[in-house]
């Protein structure tokens, strides 16, 4: 069975946390993973509780695309919608976020260096290059709507992240 | 509540703490910071990320940014605590080891 979750934020960062917050429960309902006691009064109330390999994948892209978007896509400026589709399945989760803003070139995004040392750390360039890596799918197709589609799949989790 | 993140200094250390989110949000103003403790020319900084619960690229960023600076300035530079999601992003980008987390 699949369930559907659907939510619209103005595209502006000032709207991240709520999109983030709500992607990362929609994560902890594929990967199980148990909430922290919330009446424990050592815990933050605005501590982000995001531990399972496969809310860690999940929470990382998501907050990268959703950066893409506020930054690229409407010019930190706002002005229109971003529209998240969140699909839920026993061992899946896909989120499909959409813009009416300008398309992102993602052909023309920089590689990292291939051997990394501390000349070489980058300072910029990284985000598309962790979404992908954390998904197991992620497709980009221009519009009007541009469309991110982000998959990622709970069997195949321990071998793309692994455990901290 | 705790700020997400203080600096304390003492006579031979910088020590940076910072909690919850460091993001596309939060790295401005963090990036004032470091902005200042690189100045100070410290000689030896820690940054204590066991508070932090999540990192995004703009994030890691500006770790970069005090790691070279602090370097770049004759300092030692620790990291220390990283756990859960920004331990995995910093092996994503293979910085564990530079940074040697």
């Amino acid at each position: 069975m699949v369930a559907t979750i659907r939510l619209s934020v103005p595209g502006t960062l000032r709207y991240r946390p709520i999109a983030v917050r709500a992607v990362a429960e929609a994560a902890r309902l594929v990967s199980g993973s148990p909430q922290r006691d919330a009446k424990n009064p050592t815990i933050d109330p605005l501590a982000h509780d995001v531990r399972h390999p496969f809310d860690t994948a999940v929470v990382s892209a998501f907050m990268e695309i959703f950066n893409n978007v506020a930054i690229h896509a409407y010019q930190r400026k706002g002005g229109g919608a971003i529209e998240i589709e969140i699909a839920l399945s026993k061992d899946a989760i896909i989120i499909e976020v959409r813009d009416d803003g300008r398309a992102f070139d993602i052909e023309d995004v920089a590689q990292l260096p291939a051997e990394l040392d501390e000349e070489s750390l980058p300072e910029g360039g990284m985000g598309i290059h962790i979404a992908k890596t954390m998904l197991d799918e992620m497709t980009y197709v221009p519009g009007p709507p541009n469309l991110w589609r982000l998959c990622k799949r709970l069997s195949t989790t321990q071998v793309a992240v692994g455990r901290s | 509540m705790s700020a997400p993140f203080d600096v304390q200094r003492t006579s031979d250390e910088t020590k940076l703490t910072i909690r919850r989110s460091l993001d596309i949000n939060s790295a401005p103003a963090l990036a004032d910071q470091i902005d200042k403790i690189v100045a100070t020319k410290p000689t030896r900084v820690l940054v204590d990320l066991s508070e932090l619960d999540l990192i995004d690229s703009s994030g890691v960023a500006a770790l970069v940014k005090l790691y070279k600076g602090v370097r770049s300035g004759g300092g030692a530079i620790t990291i220390a605590g990283t756990r859960d999601q920004p331990l995995a992003i910093f092996k994503l980008l293979r910085m564990d080891k530079v940074f040697n987390l």
